[in-house]
């Protein structure tokens, strides 16, 4: 029976190629979509899944609320883990550990160091009791029970050593930093499944008491949380949490410094469950993880792929319903044959499951060309092989059989439920009753395409608008390099300084920090008497020699530039006038703000610009000069102003650039970065939100309109002889055409004032979030809907304009 | 006796009023008969075909099949009791395009659920009979109206009924293939089955045992 099935089903597909090529590719690219989206979403939702009693493992975090808001640190305060490990009842094991960025790693076999090497971590003994690694050679116990030793992984030691032994390994020194000297006792395994703990180098924390990091874990301070500090406990059992919760309660209450409860600022630690570590949601993973899965994109993820599976479900449908006629004859001798309609109905289940079948193996291909689509959503560590991963093998297949159901049931019980009577009378035969819920469906896909195409021109005008926006300094031709932080010379820095004043093509330069607007942050909490009340602000500080601000273009409202590059002044920001109150930037001259000895002139006001992505809003700022060169010096960047107009040369100046560095840091990379570059990265995330939705747009558009002409192609063929003698009667080619669209267009028009409404509504929402804003013009609207129009118009006129021109004594012959 | 119709009235409500496509009708046929149904276009040969064949209902009437009466049944006890014992022959053949002429004829025997190693023994016995062996990989659309004719009647008779329903089986065939086809179902009726034909053509009436004339929805004269 089922060979029977199968065989009457590849003959249907193969007389209505058209319509089967349609059905085929709809679903496919829905089909496809879902394969890639569903395999990032196992891919996210699979990290860390094999630690044992995993489910009793909890990051410790730190969360800061206040008037402000909340804020967050995956770190804790060093104290914390001394307190956790001794007195906190209902652990069984707590880990911590510190990240760090080495500059360099070297060995006596080395013909040079190796620089920057990453994932370098110091743990404390807890650390191969909490995570199970394999140890290739050396022991656990020993590992790093004493300073001075290292753990390596496989792939760490293969880099280093790559001709040696792992027992010959053992033993090697391994010095960081010139000064940090160890000795591997022990490789492990990398982890095999999906991890966030990508660890590679493990040294013990005992070392690090010697190295840079010391102060850091030294800290007795409370008060002080660095995102590197990682703390993780396992507990006795999961009853424990609320007791263990209660206790880091208390604890944060005990050591609440004398500010935050002056200023009604709390500090609590919370428990991160290991399975919420990949998400991270509020925190980051590790410092140095580039990757942060984001369950909200994933979510829309999979709205996409339903909505695109949704649409090739409906041309399914639709197409089937419309074709019931052709096949009502075959229907009503089946069932004198003795047919039951069950049996009917399993007859053209099959036939869909077939045609879904090879959608689902064009998938297969398409998905391999969508993972490069999207490969700005995708973790580097996502490859094409997860699909012989059985679980999402089960996936597609159990999908397959969804949609089979989905797109066939309904299609088949209209089928079946033809009387044999009535067909086999042979009168002729209408389907009008299914008419409506086909406009319907035809509505429902305009509607999904519309919407997508309305916020794909919207979210454009918006990102658009950001990147072409002032940012309120200059951008353009400007260049920065980060002089190597482990060398806090600010002599060297200085002669570098010197060297690149003498390349001509180079117009300015300044020693400052960061760019005007970056991903770094300086900030401090200052006040100001103003005689009557105290204002307390949040101000950003930016750093920078008497050049600095002239090389930007950040212009001046009022008072002076710095008179040096170490004396107390502060150059304050408009905003933070205002913050103030001053009306004028001339009334904040010379006002000290700060208490006593802290108390720090304004001497100039600067104009307001962007210190970040123009998504936010302008920040309280202060510029200011090196004041703590003696202890650590804040300018640690050269900013350079090339010629504008001499682009073409760039390159020559920058080797000449590098050829400066050599001379001067001969051990570090050299490496510049443009100003406008990294404005440009602030929109990372809208700049890929955008290639999502132009393919959302373009598929969703791509399979709607391959529906309307499916239905087009039906409409117009059994409409021949009407057309026929419409044309005897006189009926212009161009009448005939808006005859056989109009229906169709009526239909999109409908769409289009659904649409519109939803699409404005979402993209005003997502608007919200910007504190710069585009306006969502009428314009946009026109577009979609005259766009769509004019498509529509043009697929359909494919068929009915070929129609139309026939000769009309040939189609009303055969009558 | 095989079936029995008593006083069947079947009608449309046209703008109020009752159009009689049956009007009293009562029939008594016993098993091993040929009956030629005959009337004027629109006389109601082909829905009283309907009917006995259980694809049409009636407004009134009873209708009994071997001790059964249908007019009670359920929809799913009618198809399977048509399924066992009915065979349909049509004027437009109504093969199914997509198979082959071995598949029409398996066809009823898929719905019965027959074995396939007998499934295939009995298809093979039907092409020999008909001598159609060497056509069973065609398509329909590649045999002449006759040869359609005769896959459309083989298929009929797979399932081994005891009544075949004929409504105009030569309709569509020139004189000397309409003879092969009455001369068949002669054949096939000596052998025991029962035939009700609707013909247009005296000739063909001939053929059967007794003939029972239609106008207008009633019987014309027994």
């Amino acid at each position: 029976m089922i060979t029977n099935y199968i065989k009457i089903a590849f003959r249907n597909i193969r007389k209505n190629k058209l319509f089967s090529f349609i059905n085929v590719i709809s679903l496919a690219i829905g089909i496809s979509a879902s394969f890639v989206i569903g395999l990032m979403v196992y891919y996210d939702f699979t990290f860390d899944k094999f630690h044992k009693d995993g489910s009793l493992i909890y990051r410790i975090t730190t969360q800061y609320s206040s008037a402000e808001g909340e804020s967050y640190n995956y770190g804790v305060s060093v104290p914390l883990i001394a307190e956790v490990k001794q007195s906190v009842t209902g652990i069984q094991l707590a880990t911590s550990f510190f990240t760090i960025e080495p500059s360099k790693v070297m060995n006596a076999s080395f013909s040079k160091p190796f620089n920057n090497p990453e994932k370098v971590i110091y743990a404390d003994t807890n650390f191969f009791k909490f995570l199970d690694y394999d140890f290739l050679a050396g022991n656990a116990i020993t590992a790093i029970d004493a300073p001075n030793k290292v753990v390596l992984t496989e792939s760490r030691a293969k880099k280093y050593f790559p001709n040696k032994s792992y027992n010959a390994i053992i033993g090697e020194t391994l010095v960081y930093d010139d000064s940090v000297s160890t000795k591997v006792t022990a490789i492990v395994a990398n982890f095999k499944e999906r991890t966030d703990f990508t660890f590679e180098e493990i040294i013990s924390v005992e070392t690090g008491k010697q190295s840079y990091m010391k102060d850091q874990i030294l800290d007795e301070n409370w008060n002080s949380t660095s995102s590197s500090t990682q703390l993780f406990i396992k507990l006795n059992s999961e009853k424990s949490v609320s007791a263990v919760k209660t206790q880091l309660n208390e604890l944060a209450k005990k050591n609440a410094s004398e500010y935050s409860i002056k200023y009604n600022e709390h500090r609590t630690f919370k428990l991160q469950p290991l399975n919420e570590l990949h998400f991270g949601g509020n925190y980051g993973v590790f410092d140095f993880s580039e990757y942060k899965a984001d369950r909200a994109i994933l979510y829309s993820l999979l709205c996409i792929a339903a909505f695109l599976l949704l649409l090739g479900c409906i041309n399914f449908i639709n197409l089937n319903t419309a074709q019931a006629t052709q096949r009502a004859k075959e229907i009503g001798i089946r069932k004198t044959l003795g047919s039951s309609k069950k049996q009917l109905v399993f007859q053209f289940l099959w036939e869909t499951f077939l045609l879904n079948v090879f959608a689902g193996m064009l998938s297969i291909g398409l998905a391999a060309l969508l993972l490069k689509v999207f490969a700005g959503f995708i973790p580097e560590g996502l490859h094409f092989s997860l699909f012989a991963n059985p679980l999402i093998i089960g996936f597609a297949v159990l999908l397959i059989i969804i949609i089979t159901f989905l797109s066939g049931f309904y299609p088949a019980l209209v089928l079946s439920s033809f009387k044999p009577v009535s067909v086999l009378k042979n009168s002729v035969f209408s389907t009008n009753s299914h008419i409506s819920l086909r406009k319907g469906l035809i509505v429902f896909q305009f509607i999904i395409a519309q919407v997508f195409i309305i916020a794909t021109i919207a979210v454009g005008k918006q990102i658009h608008f950001l990147m072409e926006k002032d940012m309120g300094f200059k951008t353009n031709a400007i260049t920065y390099i980060r002089t190597p932080w482990m060398d806090s010379s600010i002599e060297k820095r200085q002669l570098l300084l010197e060297k690149l004043k003498t390349i001509p093509q180079i117009e300015k330069v300044s020693l400052g920090g960061s760019p005007p607007a970056s991903f770094n942050t300086h900030a401090t909490n200052v006040l100001y008497l103003d005689g009557k009340k105290e204002i307390r602000s949040n101000i950003e500080l930016l750093y920078g020699d008497e050049n600095y601000l002239k090389l930007y273009n950040i212009k001046l409202l009022a008072g002076r530039a710095l008179l040096n590059d170490t004396i107390h002044e502060y150059i304050i920001n408009d905003t933070y006038r205002k913050t103030l109150g001053f009306k004028t930037p001339q009334e904040a001259i010379n006002k000290m703000v700060g208490e006593g000895k802290n108390a720090v002139p304004i001497v100039g006001v600067m104009a307001d610009f962007n210190q970040r992505s123009l998504k936010l809003n302008i920040e309280p700022m202060a510029f200011i000069g090196d004041w703590n060169r003696k202890g650590y010096s804040q300018l640690n960047t050269i900013h350079l102003q090339l010629n504008e107009t001499d682009s073409r040369n760039w390159s020559t100046v920058i080797d000449k650039v590098e050829d400066a560095w050599k001379t001067i840091y001969p051990e570090s990379e050299f490496k510049m970065d443009f100003v406008d570059n990294t404005v440009a990265k602030f929109y990372e995330k809208e700049s890929s939100m955008t290639k999502l939705l132009n393919w959302a747009t373009v598929l969703s558009v791509l399979i709607s309109c391959l529906g309307l002409l499916g239905l087009v192609i039906y409409t117009t063929e059994r409409r021949v002889k009407e057309i026929g003698i419409r044309k005897i009667l006189g009926a212009s080619l161009l009448q005939l055409n808006l005859l056989l669209c109009k229906d169709f267009l009526i239909l999109i028009g409908i769409a289009f004032l659904i649409a519109t409404p939803i699409a404005w509504y979402g993209v005003h929402n997502w608007l919200q979030g910007y504190a710069n804003r585009t306006s969502l013009s009428w314009w946009i609207f026109v577009i979609c809907g005259l766009g769509i129009v004019l498509l529509a118009l043009v697929i359909m006129s494919i068929k009915t304009l070929s129609t139309a021109s026939e000769n009309p004594a040939k189609s009303l012959r055969n009558e | 006796m095989l079936l029995e119709l008593n006083h069947i009235f079947k009608w449309v409500s046209q703008g109020g009023s009752r159009v009689f496509l049956l009007k009293d009708i009562n029939l008594l046929v016993e098993e091993g008969e040929f009956i030629s149904i005959m009337g004027p276009s629109g006389s109601g040969k082909s829905t009283l075909l309907n009917v006995i064949g259980m694809l049409d209902g009636f407004q009134e009437g009873e209708y009994n099949f071997l001790d059964q009466s249908v007019h009670s049944l359920k929809e799913k006890k009618r198809s399977q009791l048509y399924k066992e014992y009915i065979g349909f022959v049509f004027q437009a053949y109504h093969l199914i395009d997509e198979l082959t002429v071995y598949e029409n004829i398996e066809t009823p025997l898929l719905y019965k659920n027959v074995k396939a190693s007998e499934r295939k023994a009995l298809v093979a016995d039907m092409l020999d009979r008909f001598n159609i062996v060497g056509k069973k990989d065609l398509f329909p659309s590649q045999l002449s109206g006759g040869q359609q004719q005769l896959v459309g009647i083989a298929r009929a008779l797979i399932a081994k009924p005891k009544l075949i329903l004929a409504d105009e089986p030569t309709g569509n065939l020139n004189s000397k293939q309409s003879e092969e086809i009455m001369e068949l179902f002669k054949e096939l009726n000596q052998e025991g089955v029962t035939i009700i034909q609707a013909t247009h053509s005296e000739l063909n009436a001939a053929y059967g045992s007794r003939t029972i004339h239609l106008l207008d929805g009633g019987r014309d004269n027994i």
